[in-house]
This record gives C-alpha cells, structure tokens and sequence, in this order.
C-alpha cells in the first residue's frame, strides 16, 4: 500500500512538472528582463530632481552684414545630467542698450538646434558716446530654468566684397574694409580677412588677405572650385571674432565654378550599391525556386497519399 | 500494417522505449534541463546587462557562440550527406543507422542558429534581415540556405518516419491517448498500399537527392562568411571544401557517437553491430585523411606565402605560448588518431572507434575557435592604446553556460525523440524478409471487416 501511494505521489509529481517549471521559471525571470532602461546605473531619486532648477547657458555674437543689417545670434543650451542639450521652443527677446534705457528689438523663439537669429537695420540705431552699439539677449526663464543673459558690444563697420576676376589660374576677390561708427567712412588696414566658399555644412576656407592702407585686399582663390550644375558658386569674405567690430561678413555669388551636376545618379546593380547584380538575383531566385518547388512536389504527393481511401488489410495472419 | 517477422522483432525489442518514459529518462531529462536552467539564466544575464558579460568585445566580435553555431551545423552533415548518399547508393547495411542520422541532422540544426542569435545583438530587429535582407550579403545567403535546409531536412526525416508511425498506430501501443492520436495523425492514413508507397518512395528518392547538393551549399555559404572576408586565415578560396569536409567528417563522428551510446543504452548489439562501427570507420578515416590533406594544403599556402598578416595567424596557431597545444590537439585528436584507430586491425573495434570518433569531434570543436579567434585577434589595423581585453579574447562563464546549455539541449532533443520514435526503423527492414507475415490491424479497419 505504502509502496502504491509513494508510485502515485511520484506519478502525481511526473505529470505535474510542466506546471512546476512555468512557476520556477516565472519566478526566476523578473520583469527588468526585457527593460530598456539601463538596469546597471543605479537610479536618481525623482524628487532630487525636481528641486533644482536647470540652469542654461546664453551664447550671443553679431555679424555684420554688407547690406548694413546685423545679426543678432543666440545659442542656448544646458548641461542635464552630464550631458549638454540645446533647448529648443525658449523664447530669447533681443534689446538694444543706450545710455538711457534698453530697448527691445523683438523676440525669437529658439529652433530644434536651440539658436535664434534676429536679423535688424543698423542704420536706424544710435550708437552710444563711445561710438558702439550693445545689444543684449535675454531668457527669463520658466519654471524648470533659470533666466540668463549676453551681451554684445561692437563698433560698426562693413565688409565689401567686390565680384570675382577670372585670370590665367586663379580667381581674384576684392574685399574692403570700413569703418563706419563715427559716421564717416574710414578704411581699416592691417585687418586679415578670410575668404570661404559656402559647402553643403560649413564654409570652407580658400584663401586669405590682409587689408592695405585703404583697407582693400585681393585675395586668389583656386578656379576648379566645385559649384552646382551651372557652376556657381557662393564666396564669403569673413571676419571673425574682431574686438572692436565683431563678426563681418559679405557674400558673392560667381559662375566661375566648375558644374556639378545636382542630379541623382542611378545607382549601378552592384555588390556595393543598394540592389544586387542581374544574375546574382537570377541565381537566387533558380535556386530558391528549384528547392522549395521540389518541397511542394513533395507536399502535394503527402496530400494525394493522404487522400487515398484507406482499406482494411486482406488477411490477418498472427504468428 | 504488415510487419514481417523480422520487423516485428525489432519493434517489439524497441516498445518498451517508446511506451515507457522510465525513471532513468526522467533523471537524465532532468539533468539536462537543470544544466539548460543555468544557460537560462546566463543568458538573462547577457540581455539584462548586455554583451559586456561575454568575452566579445569591439576586435573579436566573434567567439564560442560562432564555434558552436559552425560546429551544430557541421554536424548536421550526419544525416543530411552520410544517409542521403546511403540511400541513393542503396547499401543495406545504412538501415539501422540513418534514422539516428537523420535525428542529429534536424535537432542540431535547431539548436545550431541559436547560437547565432546569442552573438548579436538589437534582436529586437531581427525581423529587418528579411524586410530590409541586403543579397549581396554572405550572412543573407546563409539566413535563407539555413531555413531551407532545416525545412529540407525536416522533411526527409518526416518522410522515412511515415511508415513507423503507422506501425505505432496499428500496434495498439501502451501510451496516453494524446500520444495515439499524435501518431494516428503523422501517419496521415498510410496503409501500405502499393500507391502510397510509390508516393513515398517518390518523395523520399527526391529528396534524398535535394539534400546533398543542399548541405553542401549550406555549409559553403557560411565558409564564404569567412571566406569572402579579407581577413587573414579567413581569405582563402579552399574555405568552402574545406568546411564542407570537415561538417561531413564532424557528422560521421557523432553519429557513430551516438550509435555506439544507443547500443549500449538499449542493448541493440544486434542491430547496431560490429559491422556498422567499422564500415562507418572506414569511411571516418578517408574523410580523416582527405581533412589531414586540406588542412596541409590550407596552412602550407598561408605560410609559404609568408604574407605579414597570414604569417601573423600562423604564428599565433604554432607558438605554444598561444595557441600551439591546442592547434596541435586539434590535429593530432581530429587527424591522426581516428587515422591510426581505423587503420590498425587490433584498435578496429566499435569502442575504440567510438572513442577516436569522441576525440575527434572535440577537436573539430577546437578547430573552429582557433579559425575564429586568432584571426580576430589579428586585426589589420594594429590596436593601440587598448585594453588587454579588447586585444585577447577569452570566453566568460556565461559564454560557457550558454554553450554547454546548447549541448545538454541537444541530449535532451535527443532523449525526448528517442521516446517518441523508435530508434531504429522498422519499416526499413520490410522488402526482403517476408517469410512469414504478421499484421498489427488498426482498430477502426478491424471494425470493418465483415466477419
């Protein structure tokens, strides 16, 4: 009897371990197994974060543009749990600050990349006793960040670029350099000037020139410039980071490059382009087909064996 | 079904195995699954923390996951080349051993691409090798060869098993009703009828003759994996022969492992005799030798050339400071000793050819890390100012849990199919002794005949 029952038990025990591993193994596998979340960091306790404000950085420089209109530009960006993220939709108002009082010029609100530019006429400001104009950038914060500001001070001048002179090899560009903050034009000499062609991310430097006397400089640059399929190309003459007059630029569009043509050429079907070659597919596909169809014959004879009518067995004979 | 009487002593020897999942069935399946349950959780550690617990790092991006899933393909090769060409050749004494073959060739083909999906990572998309599948790419050719040889596989296996499980249906067996009508329905009626075996024999003549050209491209594509790669040790156009001979010779291994475990297991001295372990020898020792020669030829080119970074591999391979033992292990157990065994009148016999052949698949084993690992740790460009673990592989534990997971997966396979299955197959033995016939009549066709 004894013996019966501890069968039955080991019995019972067989046909139910299925079950007992399902338990073993849910209680084995917890839930983080398939998280996202990095399980190896420990985490920050929310409420830590919620008591201290973000605090942003405020970056502002002009350019000053040969139309006579400045760029005002601001960046803003803060550092997040170590790592630096550009805020974007913040709303940046831009003043002009006089002796007398700050004036605002207008508001920006901050692209994906967290900059805003306002573009402004120079002509219409008064500059200061000095003879300089300041501009400041303002954030006034939210209720995750704190404000912040930048200020930018600057003397007025203007950067000319003249259009380009094909020679023999090489291209020239005239560029001047004035001074226009006391009212009266004045050259500005011993100024280096570089001269950039405007590429598909950042401009790209091609040549350079100190600016004379009469704060003139021509400056070559190579002919065999890649330009778009007419063969235009975009020149920049900058200035960059001046003390007294900050970033200048002008710009001048020129036929003298050599044509590209914009269009999309068709990849060729190569092992190294998007589609494979002719026969690599042609091959493919003979192969695939020829296994996987002898696969159906073989399917569709089961099936028509499977269909046969069953019939007992003639004789039974039992050894 | 008619069984003669012959099939009826093979079934009736092998009923108990497959009506009763004894104790010792219990204790070894347990065992496996235990041995799986740690792999198990090697591998919740490798998702949760990721790949940083393996010894996988930004140089060798490959290691025993890679070994392991080339050396389970390898062995595919038991069933899928040895009993197709057996078949095809029609030599008698294959019957008892194909169905073995052919088991080894279908589960190690499952567990074989597990291997794969533990060495990447972001399985989250592995969907996108077939949304978004690049043909120009090695890994595409051997993802698709790889289904269509398992499928291919499935169903040569399937085919030869038709016949049985009719007989397991009609032998009013001693086993759950679930077992019966599982049977009933694989049979897919099969009765014996002239047609129906013309159907089969149809089937399994053609895809018989599928498989072999299949294995051989399945293998080749994931030697054109290395092969195809400019790198040193792996840029070689004999890659493809080369591993092709070496799963066939793998196969040839385990499954006189296998024969000679089942033997003992289930006393089927009778079936699985003396004739089997040395015929089976023999043909282990020429693919043993025609190996021995590849690997000559292969290593002899790399060296003679005495190009930098071949001759940096072959360095690493031949210095005993790195891998020289086992680069030595790898040919003297996997060459030399199942040469000598089967060549030697007095060591021909099923246990010391068993023991060759357990040799010699370790050292197949050994032979596909040291393909992988010394030509990782090789890289082109020098690696400066690293982590010695970045410069020198060396698997973690989980790497070897998982690994031995993948072994204790394929017994177990193996002992649950064992259970279901007969291991030898009876309806083989049906053609040429009809002497005296003996018909094990289904339930319901008994019902049927009018008395």
């Amino acid at each position: 009897m004894k013996q019966a029952l501890i069968i039955s038990a080991q019995t019972n025990f067989f046909k139910q371990l299925p079950v007992y591993a399902v338990i073993l193994i849910l209680l084995i596998i917890p839930r983080q197994m398939f998280a996202q979340a990095d399980s190896t960091q420990k985490a920050e306790p929310a409420a830590a974060e919620e008591l201290s404000l973000i605090s942003p950085t405020l970056t502002f420089i002009s350019v000053q543009n040969a139309d006579n209109s400045i760029d005002l530009k601001a960046a803003i960006k803060a550092k997040v749990k170590g790592s630096s993220i550009k805020l974007p939709l913040l709303k940046i108002m831009f003043l002009l600050v006089t002796d007398t009082a700050e004036k605002q010029l207008g508001f920006i609100i901050t692209d994906h990349l967290g900059k805003a530019v306002f573009n402004c006429k120079a002509n219409s400001f008064l500059p200061g006793k000095d003879g300089k104009l300041y501009f400041k950038a303002v954030f006034a914060g939210n209720k995750a960040m704190d404000a912040a500001e930048a200020e930018v001070t600057i003397q007025r001048a203007r950067l000319e670029m003249s259009a380009p002179v094909k020679g023999d090899s090489l291209i020239t560009v005239k560029i001047k350099l004035i001074d226009v903050g006391t009212g009266t034009e004045m050259p500005v000499k011993n100024i280096a000037v570089g001269i950039f062609v405007k590429r598909l991310f950042l401009p790209l430097k091609v040549g350079e020139g100190t600016t004379d006397e009469n704060g003139e400089a021509t400056v070559e640059i190579p002919k065999n410039l890649p330009g778009d399929a007419k063969g235009n190309i975009s020149l920049l003459a900058k200035l960059d980071e001046s003390e007294l007059y900050g970033n200048l630029e002008a710009s001048v569009t020129s036929t003298f490059g050599s044509p590209v043509s914009d269009k999309l050429e068709e990849a060729p079907r190569a092992l190294w382009s998007a589609h494979p070659p002719l026969w690599m597919m042609i091959t493919f596909a003979i192969l695939m087909l020829i296994v996987w169809g002898h696969y159906v014959v073989i399917v569709y004879e089961l099936f028509r064996l499977r269909k046969e009518e069953p019939h007992p067995p003639a004789n039974i004979i039992n050894s | 079904m008619e069984l003669n009487k012959y099939q009826q002593e093979i079934f009736e020897k092998q009923r108990p195995v497959i009506e009763k999942f004894g104790v010792r069935a219990w204790g070894w399946s347990i065992f496996f699954l235990l041995w799986i349950l740690v792999g198990g959780y090697a591998l919740y550690l490798q998702i949760a923390k990721g790949h940083y617990v393996t010894g996988m790092r930004d140089n060798v991006v490959w290691g025993l996951y890679i070994a392991n899933f080339i050396f389970f393909i390898g062995i595919s090769y038991a069933g899928a080349v040895i009993s197709g060409i057996l078949h095809i050749l029609q030599v008698e004494w294959r019957k008892p051993i194909i169905r073995i073959a052919e088991m080894i060739t279908v589960i190690s083909t499952i567990i074989g691409p597990i291997y794969i999906l533990l060495c990447v990572g972001r399985l989250d998309r592995l969907h996108h090798l077939f949304i978004y599948p690049r043909l120009q790419s090695p890994i595409i050719w051997d993802v698709l060869a790889i289904i269509t040889y398992f499928t291919g596989s499935v169903i040569f296996l399937y085919l030869a098993l038709i016949k049985d499980f009719a007989i397991y249906r009609d032998a009013k067996l001693n086993i759950p009703k679930w077992k019966q009508k599982l049977y009933t329905m694989l049979a897919i009626g099969y009765r014996g009828t002239p047609s129906q075996k013309k159907h089969i024999k149809i089937s399994t003549n053609l895809m018989a003759i599928m498989i072999i050209p299949l294995a051989i491209l399945v293998h080749s594509v994931l030697s054109w994996i290395f092969g195809m790669t400019l790198r040193p040790g792996w840029h070689s156009t004999i890659f493809g022969p080369y591993f092709v001979l070496a799963a066939i010779y793998s196969g040839t291994g385990v499954l006189i492992i296998s024969m000679w475990v089942y033997r003992k297991m289930y006393k089927l001295n009778s079936l699985l005799t003396d004739k089997h372990f040395i015929n089976l020898g023999f043909i282990m020792m020429v693919l043993g030798a025609a190996y021995g020669y590849f690997t000559f030829s292969e290593y002899l080119t790399g060296w003679f050339s005495s190009m930098k970074w071949e001759n940096e591999v072959i360095e690493k391979l031949f210095n005993p400071a790195k891998y020289g033992w086992w680069f030595l292990f790898a040919n003297v157990a996997g060459i030399l000793l199942p040469l000598l065994v089967v060549a030697i009148p007095k060591t021909r016999t099923p246990n010391m050819i068993a023991i060759a052949s357990f040799f010699m698949v370790i050292a197949l084993w050994v032979k596909r890390y040291l393909i992988i690992v010394p030509t990782l740790e090789s890289p082109l460009l020098p690696m400066q100012d690293t982590r010695m673990e970045y410069v020198k592989y060396s698997a973690t534990w989980v790497e070897w849990a998982l690994t031995l997971a993948g072994v204790a997966t394929f017994f177990l396979f193996f002992t649950l199919l064992s259970k279901f299955i007969t291991i030898i197959p009876i309806s083989e033995f049906g053609d040429k002794e009809k002497k005296s016939v003996v018909v094990l009549a289904p339930a319901k066709a008994m019902e049927t005949i009018p008395a």
